[in-house]
């Protein structure tokens, strides 16, 4: 059964066409990559599969709990990271324990603003934000770049969990060689077009 | 529901985190309403009139018996202006560029035809137009008024003077001739000594009956001529600071400032730190955001506006001024407060979701207010389109809900009309604000 299915998706700003009609299918227990460079409208493309922007055409039917992981911080400054999980698994209806077990398990640090924290730490912060649901389809977007190699090796475990739970992971980045041995298959992304 | 609590509770945890900018978000309006109490106040208190004297005005003037100080009365009676002494054309040429509001102009002949008290002189005056003209002309009646009160003293001695020759008899003057007069004491003399017949005794008995009457004159006359007379009484009210309409609009500007501030900030904060998208993938729709940055604007303003209503109250009782209901309504100004919170709050919302950033949308904000509040200090009868588009946000209604609320002694129909308007303009601007966040997703 496809997880989630977007057809014919499409987004343009003004005159500007940022993405061309595009169908992605995510499977069950798969791992897909999506690549190309800067300003190929991959995070335009995550941000619709996600549901955080409206595709200007095109639908996205997703049957399933989805966490993303937007490539810019998103989360509140001036809450320390526990307030910023507990709050999120509130509005999911998660249960606080939840929140709690993903602090630990991210070893956030605890009693300091989220705007205090480091880049890695901030970015591990919106991982574990989008895992607050405990979704089957995560949506990464640029997810390493601000990690060290133990905290990427870590996020990579993540992923293989959420497949080998019979979930679907897509990941957008521009790091071809981190792929590597990782990706089931990988889609690319060129001026807005799958190629 | 729960959604609107949980980004409220957020928003609430984040600004007591702020300590700083909720202290100049109370202090910085309560600085401009005191500014502009004064401003109004005093400002327009004195205005400048031009006073023209095309007749050579003496230093001092005979009015019957009665002398005047001309600058001292001129000073007496223009307490309520500043007059300034022009010539014709300067009068004519500050009166059109705006720089007095009025000019008087005393005519050639004013004295002669004063000090001979047979007509009424006239003096000629040239008020400005446009809005204010009602209130100078007012302004100008009252400095008139006070100068005829003056002069009436002069006139009814002048006349009882005559009466007095009526009665008693002697020399006198009028319009400039000189006359002797019998006078009705000496014809009463005058008549014991002739032939007591029938004819005679019907003078007498008229005589009689007139000096009768004409000894009741005085009286008459100075009640003919202050038909009624004002009388202060000793009041123990509230003074100008602790007034309605100060109290009124203190609670009304410190509550613009915050609310509209708070909102826009908020709503284009979450913007900001990049998390309206996560919040609009089914976690918070944008009418549930506007709703808690509404929710915001009215607990922010209700609590800090409770506190400026305590120091009032505390004020008047401190102060020894009694007026109003500074504590048995100050449940249902809670109402107020917060009703006037919510509806600035969604103004607020509109200019954070049409904003990019939180910054911009809190200067946008404080460029917002100012206008929204001066339009609410303009009389709506001296400019009345300002009174419209006043009726069409929350100031006004605010200003005029809190005077009821706290001050007026059948308050429901102004509470539950301006309550009406203030719940109307909530949501208007809260459902323009839900879909002004729309496009901004991501």
């Amino acid at each position: 059964m496809t997880l989630l299915a977007a057809r014919g998706v499409t987004r343009t700003y003004g005159s500007r066409i940022a993405l061309h009609p595009v169908d992605v299918d995510l499977e069950p227990g798969e791992v897909v990559a999506l690549v190309g460079p800067n300003g190929a409208g991959k995070s335009t493309l995550l941000a619709i599969l996600a549901g955080a922007l409206e595709p200007t055409a095109g639908t996205v039917d997703n049957v399933e709990r989805t966490g993303w992981v937007p490539q810019r911080s998103a989360h509140y400054g001036r809450l320390t990271a526990r307030e910023n999980l507990h709050l999120f698994a509130s509005l999911e209806r998660a249960p606080a324990a939840r929140a709690d077990d993903l602090h630990d398990r991210f070893e956030l640090p605890d009693g300091l603003r989220a705007a205090a924290l480091s880049v890695g730490n901030r970015q591990r912060l919106d991982l574990a934000i989008s895992l607050v649901a405990d979704p089957r389809i995560l949506l990464l977007d640029e997810p390493t770049s601000s990690l060290d190699p133990d905290q990427r090796a870590r996020l990579w475990e993540i992923a293989r969990d959420v497949r080998d739970d019979g979930g679907a992971v897509l990941v957008a980045t521009h790091h071809w060689e981190e792929l590597e041995g990782r990706a089931d298959r990988t889609l690319e992304l060129r001026e807005g077009r799958l190629t | 529901m729960t959604a609107v609590w949980l980004v409220l509770r957020k928003d609430v945890r984040i600004l007591l985190r702020t300590p700083a900018l909720l202290g100049v978000l109370l202090f910085y309006p309560l600085v401009i309403a005191a500014l502009l109490g004064l401003v109004a106040g005093y400002a327009s208190s004195k205005p400048r009139v031009g006073f023209v004297d095309l007749d050579g005005l003496p230093p001092k003037l005979v009015v019957g018996n009665h002398t005047f100080n001309v600058q001292h009365t001129i000073d007496e009676v223009a307490r309520n202006v500043t007059l300034v002494r022009m010539s014709e054309d300067e009068g004519r040429r500050e009166l059109d560029d705006g720089k007095v509001v009025a000019v008087i102009t005393v005519p050639p002949g004013f004295v002669a035809t004063l000090q001979q008290m047979v007509q009424s002189p006239t003096l000629q005056v040239a008020v400005t137009r446009g809005g204010t003209a009602p209130r100078v002309r007012q302004q100008v009646d009252a400095l008139v008024y006070t100068l005829n009160r003056k002069l009436q003293r002069a006139y009814v001695d002048a006349n009882l003077t005559y009466v007095r020759l009526l009665l008693h008899g002697g020399s006198g003057k009028f319009v400039g001739r000189d006359f002797d007069l019998l006078g009705l004491d000496r014809t009463a003399k005058l008549l014991t000594q002739l032939p007591q017949e029938e004819r005679t005794q019907r003078i007498e008995h008229f005589v009689h009956d007139a000096r009768l009457a004409l000894a009741q004159t005085d009286d008459a006359l100075r009640a003919t001529a202050t038909p009624i007379k004002l009388v202060e009484q000793p009041a123990h009210g509230r003074t100008a600071a602790l007034s309605a309409e100060v109290e009124g609009y203190a609670l009304a500007l410190t509550i613009s400032f915050l609310g509209l501030v708070l909102a826009a900030g908020a709503l284009a904060g979450e913007r900001d730190e990049n998390v309206l998208g996560r919040l609009s993938r089914g976690l918070v729709s944008p009418g549930r955001l506007v709703a808690a940055k509404v929710a915001l604007a009215a607990v922010v303003s209700t609590v800090l506006g409770f506190g400026v209503a305590l120091a009032f109250a505390v004020a008047t009782v401190v102060g020894h001024a009694p007026g109003g209901e500074p504590w048995g309504r100050l449940p249902l100004l809670l109402v107020a407060l917060a009703l006037t919170g919510a509806a600035l709050g969604a103004v607020g919302s509109l200019v954070g979701a049409v904003a990019r950033e939180a910054r911009t949308a809190s200067l946008v904000a404080v460029l917002v207010v100012l206008p929204i509040v001066f339009l609410g200090l303009i009389p709506a009868e001296v400019f009345t389109a300002a009174g419209w588009v006043s009726d069409a946000l929350p100031f006004a209604h605010g200003v005029r809900l809190f005077a009821a609320t706290l001050f007026d002694f059948h308050p429901w129909g102004a509470v539950v009309r301006e309550a009406a308007w203030l719940v109307g303009i909530g949501l208007v601007f809260g459902l323009a604000a839900t879909a002004a966040v729309r496009p901004l997703r991501g």
